[in-house]
C-alpha cells in the first residue's frame, strides 16, 4: 500500500485486511503443543495452594484448628480469616474479606493451604477442623430483597448491592434510566405486553482452561502475577480494589478460553499473593473443574418484570421494567454490566422515547455472578425480546421487519453504561439485517406467530423459526495506546516490526489481526512483524479483548502508531529523497517517492546504528459506532417428547472492513458455546434446594452441545466501511450468541404454537406448555 | 501385581520408570496425563476435567484415542503412546498433514481443545482413513470445545478425509 493519505485505506489496496491467506501468529505452536497456557508454566520453588471449602451456603466459623494439617510434612503454610487483613476487601464497593468468618456460599474458602505438591495440599485440607454455626441463606435475588431475608453484609440493605461503577461511570453511578413520560408513552401504544421474565439459570460458560494464578511477592506491596486471564490490565485494576496501592505485575499466556468470563481473577489472584507473602514462596492457585463450575463466577441472573408497548407501526413507545439482577454472593463491576444492559436495550429499541428501566444488583448465598461473553445485554435481551416478542405477535407483525424499524442507526441518541449522551455515527444495519434474512429464507420459513414452518405427517414433528437481534456501544470501550517499532536488522537492510501493545490471545486470533494492519500500512511482510508478549508492566495500557472492543481500539491505537512511524520516516528522508514527504511510500523495508523513480532510502540508514525507531498511537473511549448481530434459528420440536433439536443457524452482521474473514466466522458460529444459544435449551446451573449445593458440578452433569449435535451455520456479513477508525471496521464478535437465547424460544413457540418463556425450554418445559403433563 | 519398573515408549522414546511413594519415583496411582506433563514435560495433553470427559487429554495408546487422565502410568506397561509432540518430524520439525490442514483451515481459536482433538483425529484415521462425516462427528464427540471450532475442525478432517472443502472458493478474491 502506499502510503499518502487516508485515500489508501481502500479494501483494494490491503494485502493482508480483509484476505485470508496467512495462518494466526500461534498457529503453529497450537497443532504441535508449543503453545504455553498457565498450567505448562512453572516459576522455581513454586508452592501450590489449595482451598478447604465451605459445605454451607451461609454460615458462621466457630472454630477451626488446623494444628494437625501444618504438621503434615511438605506443608509450608496453613492460613484461615485469622490470619488475612480482613479490611482486603473483593467486588465492588469493596465487600468481602479473601477469607471471613463468614462463608456465603457453598464453596466458600474457609482455610488455605500452600504445600509443595498437590497431593500434600489436599491431604492437609482434610486435616482441618471446623465447627461451623450455620446461617439461613437465600438462593433467589427476588426474595433476598424482601424484608426479613437473611442479610449477607451489613453494608448492603435488603441484599442490595449499591449502584455504580467509578472506572466505567465517571459522573456518578448509573442504574435508572429515564427519558420521556412512560406512562403517557403508553397511552399512545396500540399494543402492550407485560409479565415477569427470567433468564435466571446462571449456567457457567466453563471455559476448558480453568482459572488460576501463580503469584510470587516481591517484598513491600509488589507481587509479580502469571495469571490466565483473558485481560491484565481488568485483572490488575480488579485486585487493585483489594489492594489498592499494591503493584500487580500482570503477565498472561495463551488463555484456554474465557468468553469474558477469566477477567478479574481476584478470588485466585488475592489467595496467591496472601499466600506467597505467607510462605515467600510463589504460590500456585489453579482451579479443578468442580472448583471452577462451584466456585468461579457464572453468567448473571435476570429477572424483570416489565411492560413494553408498541404503537401500530410496530415501534416500541415505551418501556416500563424493574430488572434484578444476582450477582451471587459477589458482585465484581457488575455495576458495569448493569450498565452496558440498559445501554443494549435502548439500541434495540431505539427509537423508543419513554423509559422507566430500574435495575437493583442483589447478593444472594451463591457462587459469584460475574462477565461472561454477552455482559449484561444477553441477560436482559434475553427477557425483554420475548416481551417484545409479544407485542409483535398482537400486532401480527413479521419481526425482522420490528427489529429493522426499531434498531438504532446513525442520528438516533443512546444513554451508555457510563451515564452519558451518545449520538450514534455512521452505522446503519437495515441491510445487514435483510441480507441476512434473505440468505436464511425468513420469508419462506416465516409463516406467522405460532405457526410451524413444517409438520410431519404424523403431526409429531414440527419446526418453526425465530430470530433474535443485539448490538453494543463497547466496541470503542477504554483508552488504549500503543507502540509500533522498526528494527533494523545488524547486517542485512531488513527491518523487523515490533508491535508492542497488551493483547492477550484468548482464541480471537487479534494478535494476528493488528499484525495484518501494521503490515498493510508499512507494507511490511506478515511474518516479519511480531507483537510483544502480553504483561502491563513492559506494554503501553490495553484493556485487553473484550466486548468486541478489539478490533476498534486496538486498530484505532495500533494503526495510529504505524502511521506516526511512517511519518517519522516520511521526515527523516526528506533529505535523501529531496521530495516533499506527501509524495512519498514504503517499500521494501525502506522510503522510495513517485516524485524520483529509482530514489530509494532503507529505513536502516535512517535511523541511527543499533537503534530503533518508534511511533505511537492512541484510542481515546468512544460510543459512539455500536455493532449488531442477528441470529436466525429453525428448530425442530418433537411434541411427543418434548425434545427440541436446532436445525440451523444463521448469523449476520455488517461488520465494516472485515479484517479476517475465517476467524470472523469462527467467532459468529461462537455463539452457540459460552453459554448463549443454548441456555435456551439444556445449560442451566442446578442448585439442590435442600442443600443449596451445586448440582451440574461437573462436565459429566452439566450439559453442553457434543460435535455430533451441531446443526448447520451459515453466515451473513456485509462489509460497509464505517466510520470508526483508519480500517473502517466494526467489532462484533463478542454479542454473536447473545441474542440466540430469545431467537430459539422465538423458534419453538411459533413451531408448537404456543408460547414458551421459561429457560431453558427442556422437554419438560415443552410438555408442560403442550399441557401434556 | 505390577513390575516395579514400568517400561512405556512414548513418542518412540522408551521410558523405564521406577514405581514407588519414594522422592523421583511413579506412585501406583500416578495417571499418564500427569507423569507426561509433570516428569516428561510433555504438556501439550491439557489436564482440564480429569474425569475423562472433555478430550483435552486425549493421546493415542497401541491405536486408541484415550483420556490420559483416566489411564494409571502403572497400567501402561508395554504400551506404546503418541502425544501431540510425536506428531512432527522429530529432526527437520516439518508439520505433518494433519497438523497443516488444522492450520490451512484454521481449525482452532483458543487451542486448549486442540492438542485433543488433533490425537482423536489422528486416531481415527489411522483407523479409517476415508471415514464418512458421521464417523468423524462421532469419534469427536467426547472433546468439548467451547470457542465452538467444531466447523472448522469439521473442515479440516473431512479435508483429510477426501472430502476437501474448496477455500478459494469459500474465500474467493479474499485469498
Amino acid at each position: 500500500m502506499k502510503n499518502f493519505g487516508d485515500q489508501n485505506y481502500n479494501p483494494e489496496q490491503y494485502k493482508y485486511v480483509g484476505k485470508v491467506n496467512v495462518p494466526r501468529k500461534d498457529a503453529a505452536e497450537l497443532v504441535t503443543g508449543k503453545a504455553v497456557f498457565l498450567d505448562d508454566f512453572k516459576v522455581p520453588r513454586m508452592l501450590i495452594g489449595k482451598m478447604l471449602r465451605s459445605p454451607y451456603a451461609h454460615a458462621r466459623i466457630k472454630s477451626i484448628d488446623v494444628e494437625e494439617a501444618k504438621k503434615l510434612n511438605g506443608v509450608v503454610t496453613v492460613i484461615t480469616y485469622k490470619d488475612v487483613d480482613q479490611n482486603w476487601k473483593m467486588g465492588w464497593p469493596p465487600t468481602k474479606p479473601i477469607l471471613g468468618e463468614e462463608v456465603m456460599y457453598v464453596g466458600d474458602a474457609v482455610a488455605m493451604v500452600a504445600a509443595e505438591t498437590e497431593s500434600i495440599a489436599e491431604e492437609a485440607l482434610e486435616l482441618i477442623k471446623v465447627e461451623y454455626e450455620v446461617l439461613p441463606a437465600v438462593v433467589n435475588a427476588l426474595e433476598a430483597v424482601k424484608d426479613g431475608a437473611p442479610q449477607l453484609y451489613d453494608m448492603f440493605k435488603n441484599n442490595i448491592i449499591t449502584p455504580g461503577y467509578p472506572p466505567f461511570q465517571k459522573d456518578g453511578p448509573f442504574w435508572h434510566l429515564v427519558k420521556g413520560d412512560v406512562e403517557k408513552g403508553f397511552e399512545e401504544c396500540a399494543y402492550v405486553a407485560e409479565d415477569t421474565v427470567e433468564f435466571a439459570k446462571m449456567p457457567a460458560p466453563n471455559a476448558p482452561e480453568a482459572p488460576g494464578a501463580i503469584v510470587r511477592w516481591e517484598g513491600g506491596k509488589n507481587f509479580t502475577v502469571w495469571c490466565d486471564t483473558q485481560s491484565g490490565h481488568i485483572c490488575k485494576t480488579l485486585n487493585n480494589i483489594v489492594m489498592p496501592d499494591a503493584s500487580f505485575d500482570v503477565r498472561t499466556f495463551n488463555v484456554g478460553g474465557s468468553y469474558g468470563n477469566k477477567q478479574s481473577q481476584v478470588v485466585q489472584v488475592m489467595s496467591a499473593a496472601i499466600l506467597s507473602m505467607k510462605t515467600n514462596r510463589p504460590v500456585k492457585v489453579f482451579q479443578s473443574k468442580v472448583e471452577q463450575m462451584c466456585c468461579f463466577e457464572t453468567r448473571l441472573g435476570s429477572q424483570v418484570h416489565a411492560r413494553i408497548g408498541m404503537d401500530k407501526e410496530g415501534v416500541v413507545k415505551a418501556v416500563k421494567a424493574e430488572w434484578t439482577v444476582d450477582a451471587g454472593c459477589l458482585s465484581n463491576a457488575t455495576q458495569g454490566q448493569i450498565g452496558v444492559g440498559i445501554g443494549e436495550t435502548q439500541i434495540v429499541m431505539a427509537k423508543c422515547p419513554n423509559w422507566d428501566l430500574d435495575t437493583a444488583l442483589v447478593a444472594t448465598n451463591k457462587q459469584p455472578a460475574g462477565i461472561v461473553r454477552g455482559y449484561g445485554g444477553q441477560e436482559l435481551n434475553s427477557c425483554l425480546s420475548l416481551l417484545m416478542g409479544r407485542t409483535m405477535r398482537e400486532g401480527n407483525f413479521d419481526p425482522v421487519e420490528v427489529y429493522k424499524k426499531n434498531y438504532v442507526c446513525e442520528g438516533d441518541m443512546i444513554t451508555w453504561r457510563d451515564g452519558r449522551q451518545w449520538k450514534i455515527h455512521s452505522v446503519n444495519y437495515v441491510n445487514a439485517i435483510d441480507a441476512a434474512a434473505k440468505k436464511f429464507g425468513w420469508k419462506d420459513k416465516w409463516k406467522g406467530w405460532g405457526v410451524p414452518t413444517w409438520e410431519s405427517e404424523d403431526g409429531k414433528l414440527v419446526r418453526g423459526v425465530g430470530c433474535g437481534i443485539i448490538g453494543n456501544c463497547d466496541v470503542g470501550e477504554d483508552n488504549t495506546e500503543a507502540y509500533v517499532r522498526i528494527v533494523p536488522d545488524l547486517f542485512t537492510d531488513v527491518s523487523r516490526v515490533v508491535i508492542q501493545t497488551n493483547i492477550t490471545e484468548s482464541g480471537m486470533g487479534q494478535r494476528s489481526n493488528v499484525v495484518k494492519m501494521v503490515a498493510d500500512v508499512l507494507n511490511v511482510d506478515y511474518d516479519m512483524i511480531e507483537v510483544t508478549p502480553p504483561d502491563v508492566k513492559i506494554n503501553p495500557t490495553g484493556f485487553g479483548l473484550c466486548g468486541s472492543r478489539g478490533t476498534i481500539t486496538y486498530g484505532h491505537a495500533i494503526v495510529s502508531a504505524a502511521e506516526d512511524l511512517r511519518d517519522q520516516l516520511f521526515k527523516l528522508a526528506v533529505p535523501y529523497l529531496e521530495v516533499a514527504a506527501d509524495s512519498m511510500y514504503l517499500t521494501n523495508y525502506g522510503v522510495a517517492t513517485d516524485a524520483r523513480p529509482g530514489r530509494f532510502v532503507s529505513w536502516k540508514k535512517l535511523i541511527p546504528p543499533d537503534l530503533t525507531l518508534t511511533g505511537y498511537g492512541q484510542h481515546l473511549e468512544n460510543f459512539s459506532t455500536p455493532n449488531m448481530f442477528m441470529i436466525f434459528v429453525e428448530v425442530e420440536v418433537n411434541k411427543e417428547t418434548g425434545q427440541v433439536k436446532v436445525l440451523d443457524i444463521l448469523g449476520g452482521s455488517d461488520a465494516g472492513q472485515i479484517i479476517d474473514p475465517s476467524m470472523l466466522e469462527m467467532q459468529a458460529q461462537a455463539g452457540i458455546g459460552s453459554a448463549s444459544l443454548d441456555t435456551a435449551l439444556y445449560e442451566e446451573h442446578v442448585i439442590d434446594p435442600a442443600t443449596l449445593r451445586t448440582l451440574t458440578y461437573d462436565m459429566l452433569e452439566a450439559k453442553t452441545r457434543p460435535f455430533n449435535d451441531f446443526p448447520t451455520y451459515e453466515t451473513c456479513f456485509l462489509e460497509s466501511q464505517f466510520d470508526t477508525f483508519q480500517f473502517k471496521a466494526v467489532g462484533v464478535g463478542e454479542i454473536a450468541g447473545a441474542a440466540a437465547a430469545s431467537a430459539t424460544m422465538q423458534a419453538i413457540s411459533n413451531a408448537i404454537g404456543t408460547q414458551v418463556s421459561t429457560y431453558p425450554a427442556t422437554p419438560a418445559v415443552i410438555l408442560k406448555a403442550l399441557n401434556k403433563i | 501385581m505390577a513390575a516395579d519398573t514400568v517400561k512405556i515408549t512414548i513418542n518412540g522414546l522408551t521410558y523405564s520408570f521406577s514405581m514407588g511413594d519414594n522422592f523421583g519415583q511413579i506412585p501406583w496411582n500416578e495417571t499418564l496425563l500427569d507423569t507426561l506433563r509433570n516428569r516428561l514435560n510433555l504438556t501439550a495433553a491439557k489436564k482440564a476435567c480429569d474425569e475423562g470427559a472433555c478430550g483435552c487429554c486425549t493421546v493415542i495408546k497401541d491405536g486408541d484415542a484415550v483420556p490420559s487422565c483416566m489411564q494409571l502410568t502403572a497400567d501402561c506397561d508395554g504400551s506404546s503412546i503418541t502425544t501431540l509432540e510425536g506428531l512432527a518430524d522429530p529432526v527437520t520439525g516439518e508439520l505433518s498433514e494433519l497438523q497443516k490442514k488444522f492450520i490451512e483451515y484454521n481449525a482452532f481459536q483458543c487451542g486448549f481443545c486442540t492438542p485433543g482433538i488433533i490425537m482423536t483425529t489422528k486416531a481415527l484415521l489411522d483407523k479409517n482413513p476415508n471415514p464418512t462425516e458421521e464417523d468423524i462427528r462421532e469419534a469427536l464427540s467426547g472433546n468439548y470445545c467451547r470457542c465452538i471450532s467444531h466447523y472448522h475442525v469439521l473442515e479440516a478432517v473431512n479435508a483429510l478425509a477426501g472430502r476437501p472443502v474448496d477455500l478459494d472458493k469459500k474465500w474467493e478474491g479474499r485469498r
